[in-house]
Protein backbone atom coordinates (compact mmCIF):
# COMPACT_ATOMS: atom_id res chain seq x y z
CA UNK A 1 0.00 0.00 0.00
CA UNK A 2 1.37 3.40 -0.87
CA UNK A 3 1.49 6.36 1.50
CA UNK A 4 -1.80 7.91 0.49
CA UNK A 5 -3.72 4.64 0.78
CA UNK A 6 -2.11 3.94 4.13
CA UNK A 7 -3.11 7.36 5.42
CA UNK A 8 -6.63 6.91 4.12
CA UNK A 9 -6.98 3.54 5.84
CA UNK A 10 -5.68 4.98 9.08
CA UNK A 11 -8.21 7.80 9.04
CA UNK A 12 -10.98 5.37 8.19
CA UNK A 13 -10.16 3.27 11.22
CA UNK A 14 -9.93 6.30 13.44
CA UNK A 15 -13.69 6.85 13.52
CA UNK A 16 -14.81 3.55 14.96
CA UNK A 17 -11.75 3.35 17.19
CA UNK A 18 -12.46 6.76 18.66
CA UNK A 19 -16.03 5.81 19.39
CA UNK A 20 -14.98 2.57 21.05
CA UNK A 21 -12.26 4.20 23.08
CA UNK A 22 -14.52 7.00 24.29
CA UNK A 23 -17.23 4.53 25.17
CA UNK A 24 -14.78 2.37 27.10
CA UNK A 25 -13.40 5.29 29.04
CA UNK A 26 -16.83 6.70 29.88
CA UNK A 27 -17.82 3.31 31.24
CA UNK A 28 -14.60 2.85 33.22
CA UNK A 29 -14.97 6.22 34.86
CA UNK A 30 -18.57 5.46 35.80
CA UNK A 31 -19.93 8.28 33.70
CA UNK A 32 -22.54 6.10 32.04
CA UNK A 33 -24.95 3.53 33.37
CA UNK A 34 -23.12 0.27 32.71
CA UNK A 35 -26.31 -1.69 33.05
CA UNK A 36 -27.65 0.05 29.97
CA UNK A 37 -24.33 0.57 28.24
CA UNK A 38 -21.58 -1.81 29.29
CA UNK A 39 -18.04 -1.09 28.12
CA UNK A 40 -16.99 -2.77 24.85
CA UNK A 41 -14.38 -4.77 26.73
CA UNK A 42 -17.10 -6.55 28.68
CA UNK A 43 -19.08 -7.23 25.54
CA UNK A 44 -15.98 -8.60 23.87
CA UNK A 45 -15.22 -10.79 26.87
CA UNK A 46 -18.74 -12.21 26.75
CA UNK A 47 -18.30 -12.84 23.06
CA UNK A 48 -15.24 -14.98 23.89
CA UNK A 49 -17.30 -16.92 26.42
CA UNK A 50 -20.00 -17.49 23.83
CA UNK A 51 -17.44 -18.71 21.34
CA UNK A 52 -15.57 -21.03 23.66
CA UNK A 53 -18.68 -22.51 25.24
CA UNK A 54 -20.07 -23.31 21.82
CA UNK A 55 -23.31 -21.45 22.55
CA UNK A 56 -22.70 -18.93 19.82
CA UNK A 57 -22.29 -21.60 17.16
CA UNK A 58 -25.49 -23.31 18.21
CA UNK A 59 -27.43 -20.06 17.99
CA UNK A 60 -25.79 -19.11 14.71
CA UNK A 61 -26.45 -22.47 13.15
CA UNK A 62 -30.11 -22.40 14.17
CA UNK A 63 -30.68 -18.96 12.67
CA UNK A 64 -28.68 -19.52 9.51
CA UNK A 65 -30.32 -22.85 8.85
CA UNK A 66 -33.73 -21.19 8.86
CA UNK A 67 -32.51 -18.30 6.70
CA UNK A 68 -30.94 -20.58 4.12
CA UNK A 69 -34.07 -22.72 3.82
CA UNK A 70 -36.43 -19.77 3.51
CA UNK A 71 -34.09 -17.89 1.20
CA UNK A 72 -33.54 -20.88 -1.09
CA UNK A 73 -37.28 -21.36 -1.41
CA UNK A 74 -37.82 -17.67 -2.13
CA UNK A 75 -35.13 -17.52 -4.81
CA UNK A 76 -36.25 -20.70 -6.58
CA UNK A 77 -39.95 -19.93 -6.57
CA UNK A 78 -39.38 -16.23 -7.14
CA UNK A 79 -37.24 -16.57 -10.25
CA UNK A 80 -39.46 -19.22 -11.81
CA UNK A 81 -42.66 -17.35 -11.06
CA UNK A 82 -41.23 -13.97 -12.04
CA UNK A 83 -40.00 -15.35 -15.37
CA UNK A 84 -43.22 -17.18 -16.08
CA UNK A 85 -45.29 -14.12 -15.32
CA UNK A 86 -43.13 -11.97 -17.56
CA UNK A 87 -43.23 -14.33 -20.53
CA UNK A 88 -46.65 -15.99 -20.42
CA UNK A 89 -49.66 -13.72 -20.42
CA UNK A 90 -52.24 -16.02 -18.75
CA UNK A 91 -49.82 -16.78 -15.92
CA UNK A 92 -49.37 -13.09 -15.30
CA UNK A 93 -53.12 -12.53 -15.39
CA UNK A 94 -53.62 -15.26 -12.83
CA UNK A 95 -50.83 -14.54 -10.38
CA UNK A 96 -50.53 -10.78 -10.51
CA UNK A 97 -53.63 -10.07 -8.37
CA UNK A 98 -52.43 -12.60 -5.79
CA UNK A 99 -48.98 -11.06 -5.68
CA UNK A 100 -50.35 -7.55 -5.36
CA UNK A 101 -52.72 -8.57 -2.56
CA UNK A 102 -50.16 -10.49 -0.54
CA UNK A 103 -47.19 -8.22 -1.01
CA UNK A 104 -48.29 -5.44 1.37
CA UNK A 105 -48.76 -7.92 4.20
CA UNK A 106 -45.90 -7.63 6.66
CA UNK A 107 -44.34 -11.07 7.04
CA UNK A 108 -44.17 -10.71 10.79
CA UNK A 109 -47.91 -10.13 10.94
CA UNK A 110 -48.18 -13.66 9.64
CA UNK A 111 -45.84 -15.06 12.27
CA UNK A 112 -48.48 -15.91 14.91
CA UNK A 113 -50.41 -17.73 12.20
CA UNK A 114 -47.26 -19.57 11.21
CA UNK A 115 -46.72 -20.65 14.80
CA UNK A 116 -50.28 -22.02 14.91
CA UNK A 117 -49.64 -23.94 11.73
CA UNK A 118 -46.02 -25.03 12.20
CA UNK A 119 -45.25 -24.71 15.87
CA UNK A 120 -42.46 -22.79 17.51
CA UNK A 121 -39.60 -24.58 15.77
CA UNK A 122 -37.92 -24.06 12.42
CA UNK A 123 -41.06 -24.36 10.30
CA UNK A 124 -42.72 -21.15 11.32
CA UNK A 125 -39.52 -19.15 10.83
CA UNK A 126 -38.81 -20.64 7.41
CA UNK A 127 -42.37 -19.88 6.40
CA UNK A 128 -42.24 -16.17 7.16
CA UNK A 129 -38.75 -15.79 5.70
CA UNK A 130 -39.82 -17.51 2.50
CA UNK A 131 -42.91 -15.31 2.35
CA UNK A 132 -41.06 -12.06 2.87
CA UNK A 133 -38.10 -12.86 0.64
CA UNK A 134 -40.13 -14.09 -2.32
CA UNK A 135 -41.52 -10.74 -3.32
CA UNK A 136 -38.30 -8.88 -4.11
CA UNK A 137 -37.22 -11.84 -6.25
CA UNK A 138 -40.52 -12.11 -8.11
CA UNK A 139 -40.78 -8.40 -8.79
CA UNK A 140 -37.18 -7.89 -9.86
CA UNK A 141 -37.11 -10.99 -12.06
CA UNK A 142 -40.30 -9.83 -13.71
CA UNK A 143 -38.89 -6.35 -14.28
CA UNK A 144 -35.72 -7.79 -15.73
CA UNK A 145 -37.44 -10.10 -18.16
CA UNK A 146 -39.73 -7.31 -19.28
CA UNK A 147 -37.03 -4.74 -19.82
CA UNK A 148 -35.12 -6.58 -22.51
CA UNK A 149 -34.42 -4.51 -25.62
CA UNK A 150 -36.71 -5.79 -28.40
CA UNK A 151 -33.91 -5.42 -30.91
CA UNK A 152 -31.81 -7.94 -28.99
CA UNK A 153 -34.54 -10.50 -29.49
CA UNK A 154 -34.96 -9.46 -33.12
CA UNK A 155 -31.24 -9.72 -33.76
CA UNK A 156 -31.04 -13.21 -32.32
CA UNK A 157 -34.11 -14.28 -34.32
CA UNK A 158 -32.49 -13.04 -37.51
CA UNK A 159 -29.27 -14.85 -36.64
CA UNK A 160 -31.33 -18.03 -36.47
CA UNK A 161 -31.93 -18.69 -32.78
CA UNK A 162 -34.76 -20.99 -31.71
CA UNK A 163 -37.19 -19.91 -29.00
CA UNK A 164 -35.26 -21.96 -26.46
CA UNK A 165 -31.95 -20.50 -27.59
CA UNK A 166 -33.44 -17.05 -27.23
CA UNK A 167 -34.60 -17.81 -23.70
CA UNK A 168 -31.33 -19.32 -22.60
CA UNK A 169 -28.99 -17.07 -24.55
CA UNK A 170 -30.74 -13.71 -24.39
CA UNK A 171 -33.58 -13.54 -21.88
CA UNK A 172 -31.72 -15.14 -18.99
CA UNK A 173 -28.44 -13.25 -19.28
CA UNK A 174 -30.25 -9.98 -19.90
CA UNK A 175 -32.40 -10.51 -16.80
CA UNK A 176 -29.54 -11.60 -14.60
CA UNK A 177 -28.61 -8.15 -13.23
CA UNK A 178 -32.20 -7.63 -12.14
CA UNK A 179 -32.50 -11.12 -10.70
CA UNK A 180 -29.30 -10.51 -8.81
CA UNK A 181 -30.69 -7.32 -7.29
CA UNK A 182 -33.82 -9.20 -6.24
CA UNK A 183 -31.77 -11.96 -4.65
CA UNK A 184 -29.63 -9.48 -2.76
CA UNK A 185 -32.72 -7.72 -1.41
CA UNK A 186 -34.22 -11.09 -0.49
CA UNK A 187 -31.13 -11.91 1.56
CA UNK A 188 -31.34 -8.62 3.44
CA UNK A 189 -35.01 -9.18 4.15
CA UNK A 190 -34.34 -12.73 5.34
CA UNK A 191 -31.77 -11.59 7.87
CA UNK A 192 -34.07 -8.96 9.30
CA UNK A 193 -37.05 -11.27 9.51
CA UNK A 194 -35.20 -14.13 11.23
CA UNK A 195 -33.97 -11.96 14.07
CA UNK A 196 -37.39 -10.46 14.63
CA UNK A 197 -39.16 -13.80 14.46
CA UNK A 198 -36.74 -15.37 16.93
CA UNK A 199 -37.47 -12.57 19.35
CA UNK A 200 -41.19 -13.20 19.17
CA UNK A 201 -41.36 -16.94 19.34
CA UNK A 202 -38.32 -19.19 19.50
CA UNK A 203 -36.26 -21.30 21.84
CA UNK A 204 -32.97 -21.06 20.05
CA UNK A 205 -31.22 -18.75 17.61
CA UNK A 206 -29.40 -15.41 17.47
CA UNK A 207 -32.56 -13.38 17.96
CA UNK A 208 -33.57 -15.54 20.87
CA UNK A 209 -30.11 -15.20 22.39
CA UNK A 210 -30.30 -11.41 22.28
CA UNK A 211 -33.83 -11.39 23.72
CA UNK A 212 -32.90 -13.75 26.53
CA UNK A 213 -29.88 -11.62 27.35
CA UNK A 214 -32.10 -8.55 27.57
CA UNK A 215 -34.60 -10.31 29.79
CA UNK A 216 -31.86 -11.43 32.17
CA UNK A 217 -30.18 -8.02 32.13
CA UNK A 218 -26.98 -9.36 30.57
CA UNK A 219 -26.57 -6.28 28.46
CA UNK A 220 -23.02 -7.17 27.45
CA UNK A 221 -24.45 -10.25 25.76
CA UNK A 222 -27.01 -8.08 23.99
CA UNK A 223 -24.15 -6.10 22.50
CA UNK A 224 -22.16 -9.20 21.67
CA UNK A 225 -25.19 -10.54 19.83
CA UNK A 226 -25.76 -7.28 17.98
CA UNK A 227 -22.13 -7.26 16.95
CA UNK A 228 -22.29 -10.79 15.50
CA UNK A 229 -25.55 -10.03 13.68
CA UNK A 230 -23.98 -6.93 12.20
CA UNK A 231 -20.96 -8.95 11.16
CA UNK A 232 -23.17 -11.42 9.31
CA UNK A 233 -24.85 -8.58 7.44
CA UNK A 234 -21.48 -7.09 6.55
CA UNK A 235 -20.13 -10.44 5.39
CA UNK A 236 -23.12 -11.22 3.18
CA UNK A 237 -22.92 -7.76 1.66
CA UNK A 238 -19.26 -8.30 0.85
CA UNK A 239 -20.07 -11.72 -0.52
CA UNK A 240 -22.69 -10.30 -2.84
CA UNK A 241 -20.36 -7.62 -4.13
CA UNK A 242 -17.73 -10.24 -4.95
CA UNK A 243 -20.34 -12.45 -6.56
CA UNK A 244 -21.56 -9.58 -8.65
CA UNK A 245 -18.08 -8.85 -9.98
CA UNK A 246 -17.71 -12.50 -10.93
CA UNK A 247 -21.20 -13.03 -12.40
CA UNK A 248 -21.72 -9.69 -14.05
CA UNK A 249 -18.35 -8.34 -15.10
CA UNK A 250 -19.95 -6.66 -18.07
CA UNK A 251 -22.69 -4.79 -16.32
CA UNK A 252 -22.57 -1.03 -16.02
CA UNK A 253 -25.38 0.54 -14.02
CA UNK A 254 -25.69 3.49 -16.36
CA UNK A 255 -25.49 3.00 -20.10
CA UNK A 256 -23.19 5.49 -21.81
CA UNK B 1 -38.76 2.46 -61.90
CA UNK B 2 -38.07 -1.11 -60.72
CA UNK B 3 -36.06 -3.78 -62.50
CA UNK B 4 -37.58 -6.51 -64.61
CA UNK B 5 -39.48 -8.81 -62.27
CA UNK B 6 -37.33 -11.86 -62.86
CA UNK B 7 -34.07 -10.12 -62.05
CA UNK B 8 -34.95 -8.73 -58.69
CA UNK B 9 -33.11 -10.15 -55.71
CA UNK B 10 -35.36 -8.29 -53.35
CA UNK B 11 -38.76 -7.04 -54.29
CA UNK B 12 -41.46 -5.07 -52.58
CA UNK B 13 -44.58 -5.90 -54.59
CA UNK B 14 -47.49 -3.51 -53.98
CA UNK B 15 -46.68 -3.47 -50.28
CA UNK B 16 -48.85 -1.51 -47.91
CA UNK B 17 -48.67 -1.33 -44.14
CA UNK B 18 -51.11 0.05 -41.63
CA UNK B 19 -50.49 -0.30 -37.93
CA UNK B 20 -53.78 -1.29 -36.28
CA UNK B 21 -55.12 1.06 -33.65
CA UNK B 22 -54.70 0.10 -30.05
CA UNK B 23 -56.58 1.16 -26.94
CA UNK B 24 -58.02 4.47 -28.03
CA UNK B 25 -55.43 4.97 -30.75
CA UNK B 26 -56.52 5.20 -34.35
CA UNK B 27 -54.80 3.04 -36.98
CA UNK B 28 -51.71 4.54 -38.63
CA UNK B 29 -51.15 4.10 -42.35
CA UNK B 30 -47.40 4.01 -42.70
CA UNK B 31 -46.89 2.69 -46.20
CA UNK B 32 -49.46 3.45 -48.82
CA UNK B 33 -47.93 1.66 -51.79
CA UNK B 34 -44.42 0.40 -52.19
CA UNK B 35 -43.07 -1.06 -55.39
CA UNK B 36 -39.35 -1.49 -55.34
CA UNK B 37 -36.86 -3.93 -56.75
CA UNK B 38 -33.25 -4.36 -55.69
CA UNK B 39 -30.65 -6.23 -57.72
CA UNK B 40 -28.11 -8.56 -56.19
CA UNK B 41 -24.94 -6.82 -55.08
CA UNK B 42 -26.50 -3.36 -55.31
CA UNK B 43 -25.97 -0.62 -52.78
CA UNK B 44 -29.32 1.09 -52.42
CA UNK B 45 -29.84 4.09 -50.19
CA UNK B 46 -33.29 4.99 -48.91
CA UNK B 47 -33.90 8.62 -47.99
CA UNK B 48 -36.96 10.53 -46.93
CA UNK B 49 -38.34 12.84 -44.26
CA UNK B 50 -38.18 11.80 -40.62
CA UNK B 51 -40.84 9.33 -39.62
CA UNK B 52 -41.91 8.58 -43.16
CA UNK B 53 -41.47 4.85 -42.78
CA UNK B 54 -37.94 4.18 -44.04
CA UNK B 55 -37.14 1.99 -41.06
CA UNK B 56 -40.45 0.22 -41.46
CA UNK B 57 -39.39 -0.71 -44.96
CA UNK B 58 -36.31 -2.40 -43.55
CA UNK B 59 -38.28 -4.11 -40.79
CA UNK B 60 -40.57 -5.58 -43.44
CA UNK B 61 -37.65 -7.01 -45.35
CA UNK B 62 -36.04 -8.24 -42.13
CA UNK B 63 -39.23 -10.10 -41.37
CA UNK B 64 -39.99 -8.26 -38.13
CA UNK B 65 -43.24 -6.91 -39.58
CA UNK B 66 -45.78 -8.32 -42.01
CA UNK B 67 -47.35 -6.16 -44.71
CA UNK B 68 -51.06 -5.40 -44.60
CA UNK B 69 -51.15 -5.86 -48.36
CA UNK B 70 -48.76 -6.98 -51.04
CA UNK B 71 -45.73 -9.21 -50.76
CA UNK B 72 -42.13 -8.84 -49.73
CA UNK B 73 -40.09 -11.15 -51.92
CA UNK B 74 -36.57 -12.41 -51.52
CA UNK B 75 -35.19 -14.42 -54.41
CA UNK B 76 -38.68 -14.55 -55.81
CA UNK B 77 -40.29 -16.06 -52.72
CA UNK B 78 -42.37 -14.38 -50.05
CA UNK B 79 -40.45 -14.07 -46.82
CA UNK B 80 -41.94 -15.62 -43.72
CA UNK B 81 -40.06 -14.08 -40.84
CA UNK B 82 -36.52 -13.19 -39.83
CA UNK B 83 -33.65 -15.09 -41.33
CA UNK B 84 -29.91 -14.85 -41.57
CA UNK B 85 -30.01 -14.12 -45.30
CA UNK B 86 -31.42 -10.71 -44.42
CA UNK B 87 -29.43 -9.37 -41.50
CA UNK B 88 -30.26 -6.07 -39.88
CA UNK B 89 -27.76 -3.57 -38.53
CA UNK B 90 -29.61 -1.36 -36.06
CA UNK B 91 -29.16 2.34 -35.50
CA UNK B 92 -28.47 1.78 -31.83
CA UNK B 93 -26.42 -1.41 -31.84
CA UNK B 94 -28.26 -4.36 -30.41
CA UNK B 95 -25.15 -6.09 -29.17
CA UNK B 96 -25.22 -8.64 -26.37
CA UNK B 97 -23.64 -6.75 -23.47
CA UNK B 98 -22.77 -9.89 -21.54
CA UNK B 99 -20.64 -11.24 -24.38
CA UNK B 100 -17.22 -10.01 -25.39
CA UNK B 101 -16.54 -8.67 -28.86
CA UNK B 102 -15.47 -12.02 -30.25
CA UNK B 103 -18.30 -13.84 -28.45
CA UNK B 104 -20.79 -11.47 -30.03
CA UNK B 105 -19.45 -12.26 -33.47
CA UNK B 106 -19.42 -15.97 -32.71
CA UNK B 107 -22.98 -15.96 -31.32
CA UNK B 108 -24.69 -16.55 -34.66
CA UNK B 109 -22.21 -19.23 -35.65
CA UNK B 110 -22.83 -21.23 -32.49
CA UNK B 111 -26.59 -21.47 -32.97
CA UNK B 112 -28.04 -24.83 -33.85
CA UNK B 113 -29.37 -23.53 -37.14
CA UNK B 114 -25.92 -22.50 -38.33
CA UNK B 115 -23.83 -25.29 -36.88
CA UNK B 116 -23.62 -27.36 -40.03
CA UNK B 117 -22.03 -24.68 -42.14
CA UNK B 118 -18.73 -26.50 -41.98
CA UNK B 119 -17.03 -23.25 -41.20
CA UNK B 120 -14.39 -23.07 -38.53
CA UNK B 121 -15.89 -20.72 -35.98
CA UNK B 122 -12.61 -19.32 -34.72
CA UNK B 123 -11.35 -18.58 -38.22
CA UNK B 124 -14.57 -16.88 -39.25
CA UNK B 125 -14.61 -14.76 -36.12
CA UNK B 126 -11.03 -13.65 -36.65
CA UNK B 127 -11.69 -12.88 -40.31
CA UNK B 128 -14.71 -10.78 -39.39
CA UNK B 129 -12.87 -8.88 -36.68
CA UNK B 130 -10.05 -8.14 -39.09
CA UNK B 131 -12.49 -6.95 -41.72
CA UNK B 132 -13.96 -4.35 -39.37
CA UNK B 133 -10.62 -3.67 -37.72
CA UNK B 134 -11.58 -4.74 -34.25
CA UNK B 135 -9.11 -7.61 -33.92
CA UNK B 136 -7.30 -5.85 -31.10
CA UNK B 137 -10.47 -5.68 -29.02
CA UNK B 138 -11.61 -9.28 -29.17
CA UNK B 139 -11.82 -9.70 -25.40
CA UNK B 140 -13.42 -6.35 -24.66
CA UNK B 141 -17.04 -5.95 -23.73
CA UNK B 142 -19.29 -3.73 -25.87
CA UNK B 143 -19.56 -1.27 -23.00
CA UNK B 144 -15.82 -0.68 -23.36
CA UNK B 145 -16.12 0.24 -27.01
CA UNK B 146 -16.85 3.62 -28.58
CA UNK B 147 -19.96 4.27 -30.69
CA UNK B 148 -18.16 3.72 -33.97
CA UNK B 149 -16.57 0.51 -32.72
CA UNK B 150 -19.88 -0.84 -31.56
CA UNK B 151 -21.36 -0.15 -34.96
CA UNK B 152 -18.47 -2.02 -36.57
CA UNK B 153 -18.98 -4.92 -34.19
CA UNK B 154 -22.64 -5.07 -35.10
CA UNK B 155 -21.67 -5.23 -38.77
CA UNK B 156 -19.15 -7.99 -38.03
CA UNK B 157 -21.75 -10.02 -36.15
CA UNK B 158 -24.19 -9.66 -39.03
CA UNK B 159 -21.61 -10.60 -41.65
CA UNK B 160 -20.40 -13.63 -39.69
CA UNK B 161 -23.48 -15.62 -40.66
CA UNK B 162 -22.88 -14.80 -44.32
CA UNK B 163 -26.12 -12.98 -45.10
CA UNK B 164 -27.09 -12.10 -48.65
CA UNK B 165 -28.67 -8.77 -47.79
CA UNK B 166 -27.49 -6.25 -45.22
CA UNK B 167 -30.20 -3.96 -43.90
CA UNK B 168 -28.69 -0.87 -42.36
CA UNK B 169 -31.03 1.40 -40.45
CA UNK B 170 -29.36 4.80 -40.18
CA UNK B 171 -26.30 3.02 -38.81
CA UNK B 172 -24.14 6.12 -38.76
CA UNK B 173 -26.73 8.56 -37.38
CA UNK B 174 -25.61 8.25 -33.79
CA UNK B 175 -21.97 8.95 -34.57
CA UNK B 176 -20.08 12.22 -34.52
CA UNK B 177 -19.24 13.84 -37.86
CA UNK B 178 -15.64 12.65 -37.99
CA UNK B 179 -16.38 9.05 -37.07
CA UNK B 180 -19.22 9.15 -39.52
CA UNK B 181 -16.92 10.03 -42.44
CA UNK B 182 -14.57 7.21 -41.48
CA UNK B 183 -17.40 4.76 -41.14
CA UNK B 184 -18.82 5.69 -44.54
CA UNK B 185 -15.50 4.71 -46.08
CA UNK B 186 -15.42 1.54 -43.99
CA UNK B 187 -18.91 0.47 -44.99
CA UNK B 188 -18.05 1.00 -48.65
CA UNK B 189 -14.83 -0.93 -48.15
CA UNK B 190 -16.74 -3.83 -46.61
CA UNK B 191 -19.27 -3.69 -49.44
CA UNK B 192 -16.57 -3.75 -52.07
CA UNK B 193 -14.88 -6.71 -50.42
CA UNK B 194 -17.98 -8.80 -49.75
CA UNK B 195 -20.32 -7.58 -52.51
CA UNK B 196 -23.40 -8.06 -50.37
CA UNK B 197 -26.66 -6.40 -51.33
CA UNK B 198 -27.07 -3.42 -49.06
CA UNK B 199 -30.18 -1.42 -48.23
CA UNK B 200 -29.01 1.67 -46.40
CA UNK B 201 -31.48 4.02 -44.75
CA UNK B 202 -30.22 7.50 -44.03
CA UNK B 203 -31.60 10.97 -43.56
CA UNK B 204 -28.35 12.46 -44.81
CA UNK B 205 -28.71 12.98 -48.56
CA UNK B 206 -25.02 13.74 -49.06
CA UNK B 207 -24.24 10.43 -47.43
CA UNK B 208 -26.64 8.66 -49.79
CA UNK B 209 -25.07 10.23 -52.86
CA UNK B 210 -21.55 9.36 -51.69
CA UNK B 211 -22.34 5.73 -51.02
CA UNK B 212 -25.14 4.37 -53.17
CA UNK B 213 -25.65 2.94 -56.66
CA UNK B 214 -29.26 3.96 -56.47
CA UNK B 215 -31.15 6.28 -54.17
CA UNK B 216 -34.79 5.68 -53.37
CA UNK B 217 -36.57 8.84 -52.28
CA UNK B 218 -39.60 8.17 -50.11
CA UNK B 219 -42.51 10.54 -49.57
CA UNK B 220 -43.89 11.70 -46.25
CA UNK B 221 -46.08 9.27 -44.40
CA UNK B 222 -48.18 7.48 -45.69
CA UNK B 223 -45.19 6.76 -47.83
CA UNK B 224 -44.57 5.63 -51.35
CA UNK B 225 -41.63 5.91 -53.71
CA UNK B 226 -41.27 9.49 -54.95
CA UNK B 227 -38.32 8.89 -57.18
CA UNK B 228 -35.40 6.58 -57.79
CA UNK B 229 -32.11 8.10 -58.79
CA UNK B 230 -29.30 6.11 -60.39
CA UNK B 231 -25.96 7.46 -59.29
CA UNK B 232 -23.50 6.80 -62.08
CA UNK B 233 -20.52 8.56 -60.60
CA UNK B 234 -17.35 6.55 -60.03
CA UNK B 235 -16.12 5.81 -56.53
CA UNK B 236 -14.66 7.11 -54.31
CA UNK B 237 -16.91 10.13 -54.40
CA UNK B 238 -16.01 13.29 -52.56
CA UNK B 239 -18.45 15.52 -50.77
CA UNK B 240 -16.78 18.52 -52.40
CA UNK B 241 -17.30 17.17 -55.93
CA UNK B 242 -19.76 19.45 -57.75
CA UNK B 243 -21.46 16.45 -59.34
CA UNK B 244 -22.23 15.07 -55.91
CA UNK B 245 -23.60 18.42 -54.83
CA UNK B 246 -25.80 18.68 -57.91
CA UNK B 247 -27.48 15.37 -57.29
CA UNK B 248 -27.83 16.04 -53.58
CA UNK B 249 -29.48 19.41 -54.18
CA UNK B 250 -31.91 17.99 -56.66
CA UNK B 251 -32.96 15.23 -54.31
CA UNK B 252 -33.25 17.65 -51.39
CA UNK B 253 -35.61 19.82 -53.37
CA UNK B 254 -37.83 16.81 -53.90
CA UNK B 255 -38.24 16.52 -50.18
CA UNK B 256 -39.35 20.06 -49.58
Amino acid sequence: MNGAALRSSAVRLAGPLTVLATWELLARFGLINTLLLPPPSKAFADLMVLVSSGYLWKALYASLFRVVCGFAFAVTVGVILGMAMARIRPINDFFDPLVELLRPISALALFPLAILWFGIGDGSKIFVIAFAASFPVILNTFAGARSIDTNLIRASRSLGATEFEIFRGVVLPASLPYIFTGVRLACGVSLIVIIAAEMIGATVGMGYMVLEAQQTFRTERVFAGIFVIGLIGFATDLGFRRLRRWLLPWYRETES
Amino acid sequence: MSGRLGEDFVRFDRVALTFPGGSGRSPVEVIRKLNLGVRAGEFVAVVGPSGCGKSTLLSLLAGYLTPSAGRVLFRGKSISGPGRERMMVFQHPALFPWLTTEENVAYGLKLKANRNGGRNIKETVNAMLQLVQLDGFARHYPSDLSGGMRQRLEIARALAVDPEVLLMDEPLAALDALTRRTMQREVLHIWEKTRKTILFVTHDIDEAVIMADRIVVMAQRPTFVLEIEEVRLGRPRLREDPEVGKIARRLSSLLE
